[in-house]
């Protein structure tokens, strides 16, 4: 969270204006505003401790929201990601159950968010369906997998050598977080030094102008879809780690908050605009509110109100900052 | 493959000629499997289910034409649900409380459609932000109770027969000649095809884009409004909770009579063979006596199969 | 556009063609289904439906209604809603009465919702009743009732009671704030404080939503905030395994007392590793059971209006009213039972 207060601090005009550029700014600005309100109304929540707790009650959102990301930065769309998440920790609970370890149930997971994530991909590139109506017909097939797999039973009692990928702590920081911020960087830099990651842009930015300057279109928009998969299937070890068992109903509204945690941190809908940061800065946004809604005492029945008017107060705000630095993009 | 479509144009079967042919076929299939299914008595009861889903695929066709989607239907049945319960409850009485009720539905149509055309908004991130703000506004103004005592000539819009016949069959055909009127028949309709076509070259041409399309979100609104009437009396009970995921029956059945996500295509009588084809499987699977939890995998798997199959002939007429 | 006006007259002669044949066939039909469903002879057919299907506690209940058809030779049709959605259930109870079921008995998501529903199905002479959650009273003929309200309420509180001496401040995590249920239990929980524990209080109750991560979340955080909390009941079968962890994960296991009610399966781990010493729940497995006994009753004419109800290996139970069966005591489980039992 320290880059995320780091660029306000500059006064100048051209940094200032140079900072609105960035599709992350009014998020990681928002974002400041919220912690030094929520710390002037409850001193509890300004504590090594409870920061500690929010970035690590959004790793799981967080890990699924970059690559996510990567899928809406081509321009399209993935909302299946929460039956996802709950087959992935199913397969992989029920491995650790048999075998215990990390290894064979991460190995498990993420073959399994790979598979999903790879026939989404297939299904929108070579099927020509459209993302959305692929991603939304996948979420209720694959929530009827979990159901008719696991015939209701839930997985429980995972043992602890499994659970540490959302338990652990390695030099006092716990696993959890590192992971997050882990593939955060490792995100930023596909974005800015690797072929596919360049391409991303360039295909978000504008399909037809990407294809008639020979870039596979298609292998790129494939390749995100799978990254899903992939990051779901490590989000689902996290998961499985922290709740140490594992529900029919696992995941469920992930979709929704992922989708929200990539837009809320500013990159464009529409795609070819935004970054891996835009999509950790939304994460972490997410848990800041619903912690801080705890904290004062908000019902929980409010939090998809609140959800929901952030992502309208999110895109609207990208528009608007839009018109006024000119960009029209 | 393509061989196929060739064949299927030369022999100008239409989409629609299929869709009946798969609903036939189904209706076939599950009087086999169950001989209830045909009877009169269960087809009739059949159709108090799709009602609903009908009224608001009814205008979120004309939505998906234009190129534009309402994810947001549900959420919106839910408000508009709650709006009149406790509006009710608060001492309004049962009438202005229905008004209430479809006002907010309209309001809340516009709401999307305001978003989504001042602020050059794509309608999927704007009617995603309101599927949650409707759904969570229904749940915390609520407090999440349901409210149930209401008179009972309230039952008259969900739970009323004519001899053999449900109450609201009635209203969703007379919605059905409407929207068919005002899509095939109306300058509206045109422009309503025109914008899904090309929308620079509609907007060129003189097509008054915002007013459409504030037309149809508030439009589909209303039809919203009406659903959940109708729903709030067939169960009769105001509940936070009421038509959540509905958004999926609504799109997968528009999607299904034919029309395409991309916009510029699709009719009324295809969005009601879908709506039949949809009501049909569901209300088919359970007398049937399959397992609900295998809804969900047909639903989708259908869904996905749908649209495969549409840009398949689409590809063929091209 | 011309040629989608042509088009949409294509589909109006078909929408006809086909409103046709479907009447054609219903002439068919309406001859036809004689042969289907229950009426006179053959085993009385039982429709039952869960909250929702796909979760441990239902299918347990599933368990006892097909141990009880078996016995009885009855035809159960067990299925409800993938979500616990009130809507779904009574679209579902129509369809059921569609399938000339016999007797018709669910576990409410919502009294009133169900209401009209399980009156046209009354009205159709079909044998209807409830289980688990009630529906609103008349528009069943009888509520099988697994424990009472202060019979859980009581047996909660002495089970904490006698983990933290009878004092002390506790958080309850419930499912929602405005569950029939839960609501009453907890009215219960704070009479018997009142009345035999003067010094044990509830300090705050926390609605976990029945999301597991959000359970462990919200006692974490409440923990954090007030060390001086004695113990934590979780009072649903989320909910309290989520406080369990919760309570382990920030390394107070055996310091602050958890209790609650949850199923054995869920909570095992727990248990062994005593984070929770004893929880309460009665048994799904006897309810369903005792379910489908009391609607065979219904249908055979035989259910009593007072005294006692003989129900198969259960033996006789009580009827709590006219129109209310109950199972019995509820069951407290630890370590030394907690094997016994697989649900």
């Amino acid at each position: 969270m320290s880059e995320a207060r780091a660029p306000t601090e500059r006064g100048d005009g051209e940094a200032l204006r140079r900072f609105l550029v960035r599709p992350e700014a009014p998020a990681l600005a928002f974002l400041a505003v919220l912690l030094v309100a929520f710390t002037l109304a409850n001193d509890r929540f300004l504590t090594a401790s409870n920061l500690e707790s929010i970035v690590d009650s959004v790793a799981v959102l967080g890990v699924v929201a970059l690559a996510v990301n990567q899928v809406i930065l081509c321009g399209e769309i993935d909302i299946s990601t929460g039956s996802m998440l709950g087959l992935c920790a199913i397969a992989a609970g029920a491995v650790s159950l048999s075998t215990g370890g990390i290894l064979l149930p991460l190995l498990t997971g993420v073959a399994v968010g790979i598979l999903a994530g790879a026939l989404n991909g297939a299904l929108v590139t070579l099927g020509r369906i459209p993302a959305i109506i692929v991603t939304l017909g996948m979420l209720y097939a694959l929530r009827g997998v979990i159901l008719l797999v696991t015939g209701g039973t839930w997985i429980t009692g995972v043992p602890a050598a499994t659970r540490v990928m959302g338990t652990g702590k390695v030099l006092g920081i716990s696993i959890p977080v590192i992971i997050l911020f882990g593939l955060f960087l490792v995100m930023e830099l596909v974005n800015r030094h690797s072929t596919w990651g360049r391409n991303v842009f360039a295909v978000g930015g504008n399909r037809v102008a990407a294809r008639l300057a020979g870039l596979p279109v298609n292998r790129v928009r494939f390749m995100a879809f799978t990254l899903v998969g992939a990051f779901v299937g490590i989000a689902s070890l996290i998961y499985v780690g922290r709740a140490g068992s594992v529900q029919t109903n696992t995941g469920v509204g992930l979709e929704l908050q992922a989708v929200a945690a990539v837009v809320i941190g500013g990159t464009s809908i529409s795609g070819g605009r935004g970054s891996a940061l835009a999509a950790l800065t939304g994460a972490v946004l997410i848990g800041v509110i619903l912690n801080g809604l705890i904290l004062l005492g908000v019902p929980g029945i409010w939090q998809d109100a609140v959800l929901g008017g952030l992502i309208l107060l999110a895109v609207a705000t990208d528009v608007l900052r839009r018109r006024l630095v000119g960009d029209k993009a | 493959m393509s061989a196929i479509a060739t064949t299927v144009r030369r022999l100008r079967i239409s989409r629609e000629i299929v869709l009946l042919g798969v609903l036939i076929a189904l209706v076939i299939v599950m009087t086999l499997l169950d001989p209830l299914f045909l009877s009169l008595t269960t087809l009739l009861n059949t159709s108090r289910f799709f009602v609903e889903v009908g009224l608001m695929a009814l205008g979120m066709t004309l939505i998906i034409i234009t190129g534009g989607i309402d994810l947001s239907v549900g959420s919106n049945l839910a408000l508009v649900s709650v709006a009149i319960g406790l509006s009710f409850a608060a001492g309004l009485p049962l009438p202005l409380a229905i008004v209430f009720g479809l006002v907010m539905g309209v309001a809340a149509g516009l709401f999307n459609g305001l978003f989504i055309t001042l602020l050059d908004l794509h309608p999927l991130v704007v009617t995603l932000g309101t599927l949650a703000l409707f759904q969570g506004l229904a749940y915390g103004v609520s407090g999440a109770r349901a409210v149930s005592d209401f008179p009972g000539w309230f039952a008259y819009f969900g739970q009323a027969y004519l001899g053999p016949i449900p109450g609201q069959l009635f209203i969703f055909v007379v919605a059905v000649a409407v929207v068919w009127l005002i899509l095939s028949r109306t300058t509206f309709g045109r422009y309503v095809y025109a914008i899904g076509n090309n929308e620079e070259a509609a907007r060129f041409s003189g097509v008054p884009i915002r007013k459409v399309k504030l037309a149809l979100y508030s439009g589909i609104g209303l039809l919203v409004g009406m659903a959940a009437v109708i729903y709030t009396s067939r169960v009769y009970t105001a509940r936070g909770d009421s038509g959540v995921g509905l958004e999926l029956d609504v799109i997968s059945a528009v999607v299904l009579g034919g029309a395409s996500i991309y916009g510029g295509s699709g009719t009324i009588g295809g969005t009601v063979l879908g709506v039949l084809i949809i009501a049909t499987l569901r209300n088919g699977l359970i007398l049937a006596g399959v397992p609900s939890t295998w809804q969900l995998f047909v639903l989708g798997v259908l869904l996905l199969a749908a649209v495969f199959i549409n840009e398949f002939f689409r590809r063929g007429e091209e | 556009m011309l040629r989608n006006t042509r088009a949409s007259g294509a589909v109006w002669a078909a929408l006809l063609i086909a409103l046709a044949m479907v009447v054609a066939a219903c002439g068919v039909g309406q001859q036809g289904p004689s042969q289907g469903g229950g009426g006179g002879g053959g085993p009385n057919k039982i429709c039952m439906m869960p909250k929702l299907v796909g979760i441990p506690y239902f299918n347990a209940s599933e368990q006892g209604a097909n141990e009880a058809a078996k016995e009885l030779d009855v035809d159960l049709v067990y299925d409800g809603p993938t979500e616990a959605k009130a809507a779904l259930q009574s679209q579902m109870i129509e369809q059921f009465i569609q399938q000339q079921c016999d007797a018709i008995t669910v576990a409410a998501n919502d009294p009133n919702a169900l209401a009209p529903a399980m009156k046209k199905a009354g009205n159709a002479g079909i044998a209807t009743g409830a289980w688990d959650a009630d529906v609103a009273s008349d528009a069943r003929d009888v509520f099988v009732n697994q424990a009472t309200f202060q019979a859980i309420g009581y047996e909660l509180v002495d089970v904490m009671a006698k983990q933290t001496g009878g004092k002390g401040e506790f958080l309850v995590v419930t499912g929602s704030l405005t569950a029939p249920n839960q609501v009453a239990w907890l009215k219960e929980m704070r009479e018997r404080m009142k009345d035999k524990y003067p010094e044990m209080s509830i300090a705050s109750v926390e609605p976990g939503e029945e999301d597991l991560q959000l359970g462990i979340d919200i006692t974490k955080n409440y923990l954090r905030a007030n060390p001086d909390t004695a113990g934590v009941f979780g009072i649903t079968s989320v909910a309290l395994p989520g406080a369990a962890e919760a309570v382990q994960q920030i390394g107070r296991a055996g310091e602050v007392p958890v209790t609650g009610l949850s199923t054995p399966n869920e909570m095992k781990p727990y248990v062994e590793s005593g984070t929770v010493k004893e929880f309460v729940l009665w048994n799904p497995v006897d309810l369903g059971y005792l379910a489908v006994h009391v609607a065979n009753a219904q249908v055979d004419g035989n259910l009593p209006t007072s005294g006692t109800f003989k129900a198969g290996r259960l033996g006789e139970v009580k009827m709590l009213a006219e129109d209310e069966v109950l199972l019995g005591p509820p069951i407290v489980f630890s370590k030394e039972n907690i094997d016994q039992y697989d649900f």
